[in-house]
């Protein structure tokens, strides 16, 4: 059953890894992807405050990357 | 033994690919209603450089290029800038800030870009005398840019030092 | 081949003809490079109604770009905390009287009232610096150090990250670790979990400094998925150890059947609590699971911006978090971006509203509502410009609402689930502006 579970799983990552290299854009072809909008964060000021408030309010954190830690707590 | 094989038909593809770059040129050159002296490539050592005024290494190389094009024009370097901005708004207000002296083809639609099937941006091609691809270049790394340099000086030398000679 | 060879393009053209044929060209000027320092600031206000917690912040983040990709960003942040927070005591019909976190004296809620501990008063520096450098041509690794201080809370960490492309850069893979190391030191001492608050200047149910270490570790698939569409999944493994308690968080302990809370007397000529509370106790190790999911769509000019993660932990606490951003351009200098997220937690299994007088005390304990069931909501605007010399202004402006719910069979006697679970409003107003030099 492990077996079957490890080789599945093999298989789920060769799978996702085949659709990656068929996937994406040109290199010539990133205009849109080169663009300040587009990256994944935008404002990295923005980002650290939001993730500041939601760390100090609920008891989820991060996902994104790492915060800057601490407590500011309350 | 399959490894060079493979890698003299990828550079077969991108010799061909140089020489549907120069028809390319011509026929973009009539677009543009200003011609490109074909024949001025014949042994020269050539530079085919891929940019785009989104790629930010982009802005390191054109500067650099300038520089070579117009140090070593003389002794026989030609630069020609493959530009793969989708719109040409966005390649002349690039080299408004980043002017340069050596020649630009538009390749809107990508065209070159395929055949030469680029795996970055910035790519450069340099081609020898010979009109063989003596080097490519991925990306661009100012770190690097004496050993472009010393590049370019290796395939021009001949005719560097029979020019000195001429003295 | 559509290309048109105008303006400049056309320029370069003729200047390359000219040096094909051996004439000189004019020498151009010289380019200027990009800007080598690049800032961005912003100053904050977050407030809650009802005068709980008010931050004004002021954030710095300084990027120095060195040749070949390589940044080193320095970030700084400086909080300046005031207001009240709920202490986690249930309202009750009669005035409550609390000893104040440093023992020192006393304070009062009326009848009625959401117990609040309004001693909440706290400047917060944190400082962030990292340096993030390409390995050779398909590796990326970064490095940074984290810091803040508070009065009574230091943290230290370290973080470092290793990423690689793939797929003509079309596939990034990325492995992070970050560790901290964070120390308490409440006033008074930090309590002893289920401690009874005592009475002013009685400090026997206190300890001393305590420790937290964190360790982080992210796994992270970036993916262009089309010229369009950029996808982000992340899993993270965080594991906390040491003190994970809130030094300043209570319960009260209640009459099973009236669900008042039961009586004590201070000691004879001390002031202290005329009612029973404890401080609360929290497992000594929390292991949380995230997985994270973004994805980014051009269209035509607008981008959206959509996000979701789920958490687990072995505390109990699962959560579902949805967030989407549109950025609509207004003409080509300026663009307003709505922001809408979606918050939803279930509480943790020693979650508990109150503690009840003769039933057997639990191991842990909380009454903290962060740790409690709710939903939570964020709507805002943000409007951005930039000015012809280069620089960015944003202003933002965002509510914050959070729902809580108690489980029924905690809800006792004269307890009602109006009053009980500390609702909450909050206005977050951020101006931004940023430049480089």
């Amino acid at each position: 059953m492990r077996r079957i579970r490890v080789g599945f799983t093999c298989l789920l990552v060769l799978a996702a890894a085949a659709a990656c290299t068929s996937m994406g854009a040109e290199p010539w072809e990133r205009d849109v992807l080169a663009k300040e909008q587009m990256q994944l964060v935008t404002d990295p000021v923005e980002a650290a405050i939001d993730d500041h408030i939601y760390f100090s309010k609920e008891a989820s954190s991060g996902g994104r990357g790492f915060g800057g830690g601490g407590c500011g707590c309350n | 033994m399959d490894f060079f094989r493979a890698r003299r038909t990828a550079s077969g593809h991108v010799v061909l690919a140089f020489c549907a770059l120069l028809l390319h040129a011509g026929a973009a050159a009539e677009d543009g209603a200003q011609s490109l002296d074909l024949s001025a490539y014949r042994g020269k050592v050539v530079v085919v450089d891929f940019w785009a005024s989104w790629c930010a290494p982009c802005r390191r190389s054109f500067p650099w290029l300038d520089s070579m094009h117009r140090k070593y024009g003389e002794d026989g370097l030609v630069v020609i800038g493959i530009n793969e901005d989708n719109a040409a708004e966005d390649a002349e207000a690039f080299l408004k800030a980043f002017p340069v002296s050596f020649a630009i083809v538009a390749d809107r639609d990508g065209e070159l870009a395929r055949e030469f099937d680029l795996l970055a941006m910035p790519s450069s091609y340099v081609f020898g005398r010979d009109g063989e691809l003596a080097a490519r270049h991925l990306g661009f790394k100012t770190t690097k840019q004496d050993a472009y340099e010393a590049v370019l000086r290796r395939l021009l030398e001949p005719a560097m030092a029979a020019s000195k000679n001429e003295y | 081949m559509s290309a048109k060879n105008t303006g400049n393009i056309a320029q370069g053209l003729a200047a390359a003809t000219c040096s094909l044929l051996g004439t000189a060209a004019t020498l151009p000027v010289l380019a200027q490079e990009q800007p080598e320092w690049e800032f961005d600031t912003a100053l904050l206000y977050y407030g809650e109604d009802g005068g709980r917690v008010q931050d004004l912040s002021l954030n710095l983040l300084a990027r120095r770009l060195f040749a070949d990709d390589r940044i080193l960003s320095v970030g700084l942040a400086v909080d300046s905390l005031t207001g009240a927070t709920p202490s986690g005591a249930v309202p009750q019909d009669e005035l409550q009287t609390f000893t104040r976190p440093s023992g020192e004296s006393t304070y009062q809620v009326a009848a009625g009232e959401m117990p609040l501990d309004d001693t909440f008063l706290d400047t917060r520096y944190a400082l962030t610096a990292s340096w993030r450098q390409p390995l050779g041509r398909d590796y990326a690794g970064t490095a940074g150090l984290s810091f803040s201080t508070e009065y009574d809370y230091t943290h230290v960490g370290a973080n470092f990250a290793l990423s690689r492309d793939f797929n003509k850069r079309n596939t990034t893979v990325s492995l992070g670790l970050a560790l901290a190391r964070d120390e308490l030191d409440p006033e008074g001492g930090a309590p002893l979990p289920l401690g009874f608050m005592s009475d002013v200047r009685d400090l026997s149910e206190r300890g001393g400094t305590e420790n937290k270490d964190v360790v982080d570790l992210l796994l992270g698939v970036t993916q262009a998925v089309n010229e369009n569409l950029l996808v982000q999944l992340n899993y993270s493994l965080s594991d906390g150890t040491g003190y994970l308690n809130d030094p300043y968080k209570i319960l009260s302990v209640v009459d099973p059947l009236s669900g008042d809370a039961i009586l004590r007397t201070p000691a004879p000529g001390a002031a202290g609590p005329l009612h029973q509370y404890r401080f609360e106790s929290r497992p000594d190790k929390r292991t949380k699971h995230s997985l994270f999911g973004q994805g980014k769509y051009f269209m035509g000019g607008k981008v959206l911006d959509m996000s979701y993660r789920y958490m687990t932990d072995d505390w109990g606490i699962d959560s579902h978090t949805l967030e989407t951003k549109l950025n609509l351009p207004l003409g080509d200098t300026s663009y307003i971006e709505p922001h809408l997220r979606f918050y939803t937690q279930s509480e943790a299994d020693f979650y508990r509203a109150s503690l009840v007088d003769g039933e057997p005390l639990p191991q842990f304990a909380s009454a903290d509502y962060r740790l409690g069931s709710f939903d939570a909501i964020t709507a805002g605007l943000k409007y951005g410009w930039r000015t012809s010399s280069g620089k960015d202004f944003a202003v933002r402006l965002e509510y914050y609402r959070q729902d809580g719910e108690i489980p029924t069979h905690q809800l006792i006697g004269s307890h009602d689930q109006s009053s009980l679970y500390p609702d909450l409003d909050a206005v977050i107003l951020n101006f931004s502006f940023g430049f480089g030099m």
